[in-house]
Parts: structure tokens; C-alpha cells; sequence
């Protein structure tokens, strides 16, 4: 699903250029739950924000499902994520003007889905999510457990091929913490391909491989045998 | 303390010079528009102050019906004025104008004479009354003797200095001489005689000795003794109907009671507008000059009060969305033991600092804007710099629109909760939305109602302007001042009429354009009764009137010489016809007559009915008029061919300069003094537009910066949007659209308020527009579009952000 090939990216600022990726090579297959880590600053984040195409590599190849992605362009980026991935955030970023339906309804709108269609998936997901019984509330009315589980809803309600998380469990206490990295986990045994970045070890132990990242590279990869130890 | 009050402000206001200059300039802009309006106003309600107890001195009118329509005259007949110093005690003294247009002079034994635009004879009592001073001469005696004048600074440097002045001799319109007894200042702009140069003594005008209380051409002011109440005297002025203007009326009509001119709907009412009232207060047929009306000042001091509570707006929306960036700064003040007044005296200072930043701007932009304003209001305004007062006022303003416009934001930041913003999560629990929502509606609704208006005054002058006017201005040259040359007008007609460019020319003082007027009552042939009396235009032309104007007659015939007795003829219009209750083909053989009460009337004999045509502005009826032959060559009127004007005006100079060597020649166009008749229409359409673009650019300078802040308040918002699948053109448009709904809210409350004020400022014409929904359609659709350009530049600027910037959480 995901092919990527002496990948570098690089920052301008006004008086230095900062590698923050530096040669990397991955290949994320299908189904696949594969965790990044790292220290902060290593390129994590950077490496997350190209897999799910909001940013361009400077150099190198990213193939996703097949599609040379490396260099397109802002709108054709937008087409090819819409519907084929789902966004997880460590801060949820829910919007706070709309409700907790209208959130997960929002990229179905941009799927341009009929009303019913939406009202019907959106309802599914939530009702998956247990959310279901908040769907009028407006995010502040919501505990941070609550707000992820919407954000998750929100991820998966179109059926994308490929979740990124970036650091899910970040902002929530362990019980929480607990309960979305099983909801991630459910997902991917449904087929969902899962890339997740966490600085959570515990986390970690729920995907199948962990890609260690240092200074802008791979510096390990490991393979975890007992997936869903926690469970 | 106060001085780091302002260090901290400087620096704040520095640390974001968009949101400074977009504030000051938008202040800036308004406080501009608004003093140059508050200066128009001062002026305007200046008139006449300048002169001695003008607050005692009041202009004596009278209204009167008799026949035809009723009428309000500012002038009086000519005893009126003596009998109101000789009956009432409260009378101080009594001035007579009699105003005669303009008039040529030269010095004796000279040829060329100088055109002065107005003349006027005068009592004695001329200086006591204003308070008028001479600059040489003596007040005591110089317009005693019959065949004096007195002249105005520059009108006698024409011809002499002033000191050389006194005891020089002039001859007036090439006839009688006339002794210079003293030179006057000019008479300031603002004052009701500021067109008028040459005053002769009333002494020497035959006319004003007479006795008829019927007659009215004398503009008659009165000054009453300190203390007397003018209401009393203007109720105690009924007695003059009663003890002199009836006893006068039963000479004419033997047996004429009051009761009976009364019962038979006519009536004679005297009033009184103070000296100060003239300017704005009186549109009388006869006024001494052109005068504004209140209702303007009104509309301009609503536009005024407008554009500075616009800019205000503008302060306080900008200020308070920007105090979210300020949240931390009051937070962390608040916890280091910052009181909220210190907070509010901070930002008081900051807002004070903008103002008085917008102030010289303002001034400056002023200055600038200063000449094109004078030539689009008919002004001399100058910025009064050297007025203590005008600094104070000034500062006193500036000083109330601080307060006002930094009151509220101080008091919005001040009240921020430390521990809330310093979490950082307050950003969506600070309030002031809907208060900035609403102004932005407010601001709109405005702008908005200034673009119909602007559309419906434009409009109107238009429809004016192409509307058939029953006579032909274009190619019409008129030549001035042919009375003159006295006898020698005629040759003067027989020569142009043979230039092979001339289609016809014709001789008369009455044209449809601003020219002479003249009433007279008529009657019909066997019915002597008073009440149906016909008040008509009397204006005397010639046989080359009608079609040189091209009038059009509907019934009978134009004056022809192959009848003689046309001398004895009257064409009239359909006006006239209205109130004589006939047909065009009845009217023709109806003879009237103007001698009632006399012993062997004269009758004329309505030969033919012209098609009405508009000869007062639009905004009153057409008058019944009548046409007679007569020898009346005030000027004289030229349609041309099409063709090479410029050089038909050369060659009908020339015939001039030969029949009548040494007088000025003064022509114009009948079209180009046609468009002056609405010149105060014109200006307030100008007014109207400069000041709703104005207001426009502060409503949209208050939007850019709200959509400035907006897009950074939502700046994560946009980015999830983007990250789930929106495009650059959806959430552009999605920002786009929120401020839409405002603007369009801010329509629907102006367009009818705005089809309400412009139907009410319609109704002062007799002709005019009906108000088009496409007026409307227009200024919401202008309004919209603007209001598009300026939000959608931060709405794509906003949405092109690679949202990996607006997500990142660390």
C-alpha cells in the first residue's frame, strides 16, 4: 500500500536548511498496523504528514497503492486522500462550531454523498464508536475520550484504505488511552491499514511492526509478535 | 505611570501595523468626511449672522391666493413698509428692495459699459438697518437724493479707486446718470445680498411712491425695537388686510367685503421669516437670492453623524477581535497584579493614540480633499487653522470619539479571566461576536441605504433632464442685456436672422429658462366677480417665439403679422385652460381682460393654445402663462442649425460688436442654463455618491480586517476541513459566506428604510420617478460584490495555508 523510496524532506528557514528526513525507506502493506517512534524533533510527525499527502518529499518516491504521489499537486493530493484516508489526531481537532453528528458528517459532504446516505453511515459509526446518544452535543460538552472517539468516528466513517494517528492517546488518561487503541486495533483486524506515531510504548505494542526514527532516519524496525497482547 | 502607559501603547500599536493602519485609516476617512460636512453645515448656518442685530430683523412675506393657484411671495407691495414704521410701535425701522436684475454702467462720456450680475434700489434706512458701513461717503445722507448710488468695493474699482469714488458720475443701461455717494465693502458670500454691487436710491424710483396694495415687488425688512415679541406682531399684522389692502380693493371692485374675498376661497396673509431663517427657511417666489433648504442640511449632518459613527464601528470591531491575540497579554498582566482600571486606562490610552494619529490624517486628507469639495458644494470653505475654536472643537471631538470608540474594547479586554486565556482554551469562550456581527450589519445597512440613495437622486436628475420639456433647449444661443441697445435690438434681430446658420431668433425677456417672470390676473369678458379672477404668467414675445423655441399649438394659430389685431391677442397654455374649465377649441375667441375695475377695459382675444411646457423646475406644477405681442427685447434668442457653434457665437459677436459698439456681449446656452436650474440636485448627487464610496471603503476596511482575524481565529478549523477532504475553493467560499449572511442582513433592514427616505424626498417634485426594483437589485448586488472582493482575498489567503501549519500541536 505504501512504497517509499530514498525519501528526503527539507525545511528552509531563513538562514538554515534542517533535513528532517534523511533517506527513508519504508513499505507498509496492506491490513498492515505499523507504529513510527522516535524522540521528539526526529521526524515523525513530518514523515506521518507525507504518507497522508498534506505535505510533498523534496526528493525521492512515495507510492501510494500503486500512485506515484510525490509530485502532485495541493488539489490532486486532495482528491486522491479524500475517502482513501482518515486522519487521527493527538488534540482530536474537532471543530467546536459544529456537533458531534456534523463533525463525522463533515468528509462525507466532501465526498459529496446524498443527505440520507451520510445520515445513515454517519449514524453506524457512531453507534460503533458508542457515541451515538451525543450527537447533538458540541465538542467542549464532551470528555477527551468522548472527543477521540468522535475524531475516530470522523476517521473511519467514509472507509478509508489507510488510518493515520499521530500520537492518539496523547491527550487522554489510560483508561481512555486504553479504549482507542483497542477501537484502532478492532479497525485494522477489519482490514484497515493503520500507521500511527506515538511516543507510548504501551501503544506501540499493539501494531505488528515498530519503525524506530532518529535525526531523519530509520535507525530500527521491529516486528512485534504478540499483536493484541493487551487487549 | 502615564508615561509608560504610552510606551507600551506605541509599541503595541507597532507590533501590528495592519491592524493601526487599517483602524487609522478608517478613522482617518470618516473624521475627513465628517469635518468637511461639519464645516458645509457651519457655513451654511451662517448666513446673515454677520449683520447688526440681525436677530431683531425679520423679512415681511405675504401668501396670497387670487385666482390660480396660490402662491407665497417674499416680497411686498410698495406702501407696506411705511405703514409698518408709521402703525406699530415695535417697528425700529423699515428697508425697501426693489431688485432689478443686473445692470450695465459706464462712466459718463465713455462708451463701454461693465456688466454688474445684480442691482438693486434701496431705502435710506439701507445702513442703520444691517449695520452696513461706507468706505468713503456719508450714511446720514448718501441714498437720500433720487439718482445716487452706492457700490461695493469692486464693482466701483472697475471703474475708479475708491477714494477717487465719491461725486463720480455713471450712466446706468445707457440711459439716466447717476452720482456715486458712497462705496461698501463686498458683502460677505454668506450673506443674502452677496450677489448684489450696486444699490441706487429708492428716491429716484417713481414706482415705489405708489399706493397699490394689490402689487407686490418689494422685498420689505423690519427691524423690531429690542424685546418686542415678533409673534405678536406678525398675528397684529392681519390688520393691514382690514384697514388698508381692502379699502384700497373697493376702489377696483366697489362693495367688496372681507368677508365676500374671503368666502370666495382667496385670501392675503402676511408672515415674517427672521433675517437668519432666510438662507435655509424660505423658498418664496421673489427670494433676493438662491437659497438651500433645511432639508439638506438635515440629510447631510444624518450623513455626517453616519460616516463617524462608521468609522467608530469599524474601531471597536477591530479592536475588540484583535483583543484576542491581547487575551495572554491581559492574563498575564491580570495575575501580576494588573487592576482592571489600569487594563482600561492601557487601552484608553492606545485608542486615544489611534485617534489622534487618524486626526492628522485626517487633517491632512482634508486639506487635500478641500478644493474638489468646495467645487462639488459651490463653496469657498478654507480650514479655519487659525480658529482657537475650531482647535477646540476639533480636540473636543476627538477627545468624545476616543471615549467612545475605545470605551467599549477596554472594557471588553479588561474583563478577560486570566486563568481561561492563559489555558489557552478561552479563544472560543471570549465573547463579542455578536456584538461585531451586528455592527458589521449595521455598517452594511448603511452603506447600502447611501448606494439607493445615491441611484434614486441620480436617477431622478436623469429623468429631469431627458424629460420632454415641450420646448427645444438644444441648439437655442441666447444673447443678454439686448435691452440695451434700445431701439437698435430690432436690427440686431434682422441681421442675425439673415446669417445663413440661423434658423430663427426671437426677442422677449420670458424665457423657459431662469429669466424675468410676470404675473397678472385676468378676467373673463362679463364676469367682474373677484373669485374668478385667473392668475396668470404674462410674458410678452414676438411673432418668432413659438418656433424658435418650438412650442407646439394644439389649437388656433401663432401670432401672425398679417393680422393686425394681434397686437390685441393671447395665446394661452393648458394650464390656463385647466382653470378656465374648457377645451383647447372652446377657448379659442374668449376674450379677457387685465383692466377690471376700470371704466374701458382692454380685451384680449385668445387667438390659440400652446402645449404645456415646463418653465419652473420639475419640482412644482406648470403654471397657466399666456403670451402677448409685445416690444419686450430683454434678450434674444437664436436656434442654430447644426453645425460649427463656436463659430456661429463668433459671427453673431461680430453683428453684435457692429449694431452696438461698446456693450458687453453676454450669451449662453439655453441647455447649459437648463441643467443649472438643478444644480442643487446635482450637487447633493454628487455628495451622495462621494459619501456613500466613502462610507463603503470604511464598511469594507472594517470587513477586511474582520476577515483578517476571522480566518486566523479559524485557522484550525480550516485546517481539519482541508485535512477531510475540502478544497481551496470550499473553504474559501465557506469563510466567504458567513460574512455574506451579514451583509445580506444589513440589505434587507436598509432597502426599505432606503425606498421609504427616497419616496419622501421624491415627493418634492411634481415630476418624477417611480422608484425601480432594480434599484434595489443594484445596491445589494454593489454591496455584495464588494463586499466579496474584500473578504475573499483573506478568505483564499486563508485557505491556500498548508494545513500541517494550523495543526501543529507542538
Amino acid at each position: 500500500m505504501i512504497q517509499i523510496q530514498n525519501l528526503k524532506k527539507s525545511f528552509r528557514t531563513e538562514e538554515v536548511e534542517t533535513l528532517a528526513l534523511n533517506n527513508v525507506n519504508l513499505k507498509v502493506e496492506e491490513g498492515e498496523f505499523a507504529a513510527i517512534m522516535g524522540p521528539s524533533g526526529c521526524g515523525k510527525s513530518t514523515l506521518l504528514n507525507i504518507i497522508g499527502m498534506l505535505d510533498n518529499p523534496t526528493e525521492g518516491s512515495y507510492k501510494f497503492a500503486g500512485h506515484e504521489v510525490g509530485g502532485l499537486k495541493e488539489r490532486q493530493r486532495t482528491e486522491l486522500r479524500k475517502g482513501n484516508l482518515g486522519f487521527v489526531f493527538q488534540s482530536f481537532n474537532l471543530i467546536d462550531e459544529l456537533t458531534v453528528f456534523e463533525n463525522v458528517e463533515l468528509p462525507l459532504i466532501y465526498l459529496k454523498e446524498s443527505k440520507s446516505s451520510r445520515r445513515e453511515k454517519v449514524m453506524k459509526v457512531l453507534e460503533r464508536m458508542k457515541i451515538a446518544h451525543r450527537e447533538k452535543h458540541f465538542p467542549h460538552q464532551l470528555s477527551g475520550g468522548q472527543q477521540q472517539r468522535v475524531a475516530i468516528a470522523r476517521a473511519v466513517v467514509t472507509n478509508p484504505k489507510l488510518i493515520l494517528a499521530d500520537e492518539p492517546t496523547g491527550n487522554l488518561d489510560s483508561k481512555n488511552g486504553i479504549e482507542v487503541m483497542n477501537l484502532l486495533t478492532e479497525l485494522n483486524q477489519e482490514g484497515t491499514t493503520i500507521v500511527m506515531v506515538t511516543h507510548s510504548d504501551r501503544d506501540s505494542h499493539y501494531a505488528h511492526r515498530v519503525i524506530n526514527l532518529f535525526d531523519g532516519q530509520i535507525v530500527t524496525e521491529s516486528q512485534n509478535r504478540a499483536v493484541g497482547a493487551m487487549m | 505611570m502615564f508615561k509608560n502607559y504610552i510606551k507600551i501603547a506605541w509599541r503595541s500599536l507597532k507590533k501590528q501595523p495592519f491592524f493601526t493602519s487599517l483602524n487609522i485609516f478608517g478613522l482617518a476617512i470618516g473624521i475627513a468626511g465628517g469635518l468637511l460636512i461639519s464645516l458645509y453645515i457651519y457655513d451654511e448656518l451662517s448666513y446673515d449672522t454677520m449683520f447688526t442685530d440681525a436677530n431683531r430683523i425679520y423679512r415681511v412675506n405675504a401668501d396670497i391666493k387670487f385666482g390660480g393657484p396660490a402662491r407665497d411671495f417674499a416680497v411686498q407691495s410698495a406702501p407696506m413698509a411705511a405703514t409698518l414704521k408709521n402703525d406699530y410701535p415695535e417697528v425700529e425701522l423699515a428697508t425697501r428692495f426693489r431688485t432689478v436684475g443686473s445692470m450695465l454702467l459706464k462712466e459718463s462720456g465713455t462708451e463701454t459699459n461693465v456688466k454688474e450680475e445684480q442691482a438693486t434700489y434701496v431705502d435710506p434706512t439701507f445702513f442703520e438697518m444691517f449695520g452696513v458701513s461706507l468706505l468713503t461717503g456719508d450714511t446720514a445722507t448718501a441714498l437720500k437724493e433720487p439718482n445716487t448710488l452706492i457700490l461695493t468695493k469692486t464693482a466701483a474699482e472697475k471703474h475708479f479707486t475708491v477714494n477717487e469714488a465719491l461725486g463720480q458720475t455713471l450712466v446706468l443701461n445707457n440711459g439716466d446718470t447717476y452720482t456715486v455717494t458712497g462705496v461698501i465693502e463686498d458683502l460677505p458670500r454668506n450673506s443674502f445680498l452677496r450677489d448684489h454691487s450696486v444699490f441706487m436710491a429708492m428716491e429716484g424710483y417713481a414706482d415705489s411712491r405708489n399706493t397699490e396694495w394689490g402689487s407686490h415687488n418689494y422685498q420689505t425688512y423690519v427691524k423690531l425695537i429690542p424685546g418686542a415679541d415678533a409673534k405678536s406682531f406678525e398675528t397684529s399684522l392681519k390688520n393691514i388686510l382690514k384697514d388698508y389692502v381692502m379699502p384700497w380693493a373697493q376702489q377696483i371692485y366697489p362693495g367688496v367685503t372681507l368677508e365676500q374675498f374671503e368666502q370666495s376661497g382667496n385670501y392675503i396673509r402676511y408672515s415674517l421669516t427672521g433675517l437668519t431663517d432666510i438662507h435655509l427657511h424660505s423658498d418664496r417666489v421673489a427670494e433676493i437670492s438662491p437659497n438651500n433648504r433645511i432639508e439638506n442640511i438635515y440629510i447631510l449632518s444624518f450623513i455626517a453623524i453616519f460616516l463617524i459613527v462608521l468609522a467608530s464601528v469599524n474601531f471597536m470591531n477591530l479592536s475588540t477581535a484583535h483583543s484576542l491575540k491581547r487575551a495572554k497579554e491581559v492574563g498575564i498582566r491580570k495575575t501580576l497584579g494588573s487592576g482592571r482600571a489600569a487594563l482600561i486606562r492601557q487601552f484608553l490610552i492606545e485608542s486615544t493614540l489611534i485617534v489622534l494619529f487618524s486626526l492628522v490624517m485626517a487633517l491632512i486628507l482634508s486639506a487635500l480633499a478641500l478644493p474638489i469639495f468646495n467645487s462639488l458644494a459651490g463653496k469657498e470653505i478654507s480650514l479655519p487653522l487659525l480658529n482657537p475654536v475650531f482647535w477646540l472643537v476639533l480636540f473636543t471631538a476627538t477627545a468624545l470619539l476616543a471615549l467612545l470608540s475605545g470605551s467599549y474594547p477596554s472594557f471588553f479586554m479588561s474583563r478577560f479571566i486570566p486563568v481561561k486565556v492563559l489555558k489557552g482554551s478561552g479563544e472560543n469562550s471570549l465573547g463579542g461576536s455578536k456584538i461585531r456581527n451586528v455592527l458589521v450589519i449595521f455598517q452594511f445597512a448603511i452603506s447600502v441605504f447611501l448606494i439607493v440613495a445615491t441611484l434614486v437622486v441620480y436617477q431622478q436628475l436623469r429623468f429631469i433632464q431627458n424629460k420632454e420639456l415641450g420646448f427645444s433647449k438644444d441648439q437655442v444661443l441666447v444673447v443678454n442685456d439686448v435691452y440695451a441697445i434700445g431701439q437698435r435690438a430690432n436690427s440686431f434681430k434682422d441681421q442675425v436672422q439673415g446669417l445663413g446658420f440661423v434658423e430663427s431668433a426671437t426677442l422677449s425677456s420670458f424665457f423657459p429658462t431662469p429669466s424675468s417672470r410676470s404675473d397678472s390676473s385676468f378676467f373673463k369678458e362679463g364676469s367682474t366677480e373677484q373669485e374668478n379672477a385667473i392668475n396668470m404668467q404674462t410674458w410678452g414675445v414676438d411673432y418668432e417665439y413659438m418656433p424658435t423655441l418650438g412650442l407646439k399649438i394644439i389649437a388656433g394659430r401663432n401670432f401672425d403679422r398679417q393680422f393686425g389685431t394681434d397686437s390685441l391677442a393671447v395665446i394661452v397654455n393648458e394650464s390656463a385652460l385647466n382653470i378656465l374649465g374648457l377645451q383647447p377649441e372652446e377657448a379659442l375667441g374668449l376674450r379677457l381682460s387685465r383692466d377690471l375695475g376700470e371704466e374701458n377695459p382692454e380685451f384680449y382675444t385668445v387667438i390659440g393654445v400652446v402645449q404645456n411646457f415646463h418653465f419652473d423646475s420639475m419640482r412644482s406644477d406648470i403654471r397657466p402663462l399666456s403670451l402677448n405681442l409685445a416690444d419686450n427685447s430683454g434678450s434674444m434668442a437664436i436656434k442654430l442649425k447644426a453645425g460649427d457653434f463656436s463659430n456661429a457665437v463668433a459671427q453673431v459677436e461680430a453683428v453684435w460688436n457692429k449694431v452696438a459698439p461698446g456693450q458687453p456681449f453676454n450669451y449662453y446656452f439655453m441647455d447649459e442654463s437648463f441643467n443649472t436650474t438643478y444644480e442643487a440636485e446635482q450637487r447633493l448627487g454628487r455628495i451622495f455618491m462621494i459619501f456613500s464610496i466613502l462610507s463603503i471603503i470604511i464598511a469594507c476596511l472594517g470587513l477586511f480586517g474582520l476577515a483578517a482575524f476571522n480566518a486566523e481565529k479559524r485557522t484550525k478549523e480550516i485546517g481539519v476541513r482541508k485535512v477531510l477532504g475540502a478544497s481551496v475553493g470550499q473553504v474559501a467560499y465557506q469563510l466567504t459566506v458567513d460574512f455574506l449572511k451579514l451583509v445580506g442582513i444589513g440589505i434587507l433592514i436598509s432597502l426599505p428604510i432606503g425606498w421609504f427616505a427616497m419616496s419622501k424626498w421624491l415627493e418634492d417634485f411634481s415630476y418624477r420617478i417611480e422608484i425601480g426594483a432594480w434599484v434595489f437589485v443594484l445596491a445589494a448586488l454593489l454591496a455584495i460584490a464588494v463586499s466579496i472582493i474584500t473578504v475573499s482575498y483573506q478568505s483564499i489567503k486563508a485557505a491556500i495555508v498548508n494545513p500541517i501549519k494550523s495543526l501543529r500541536t507542538e
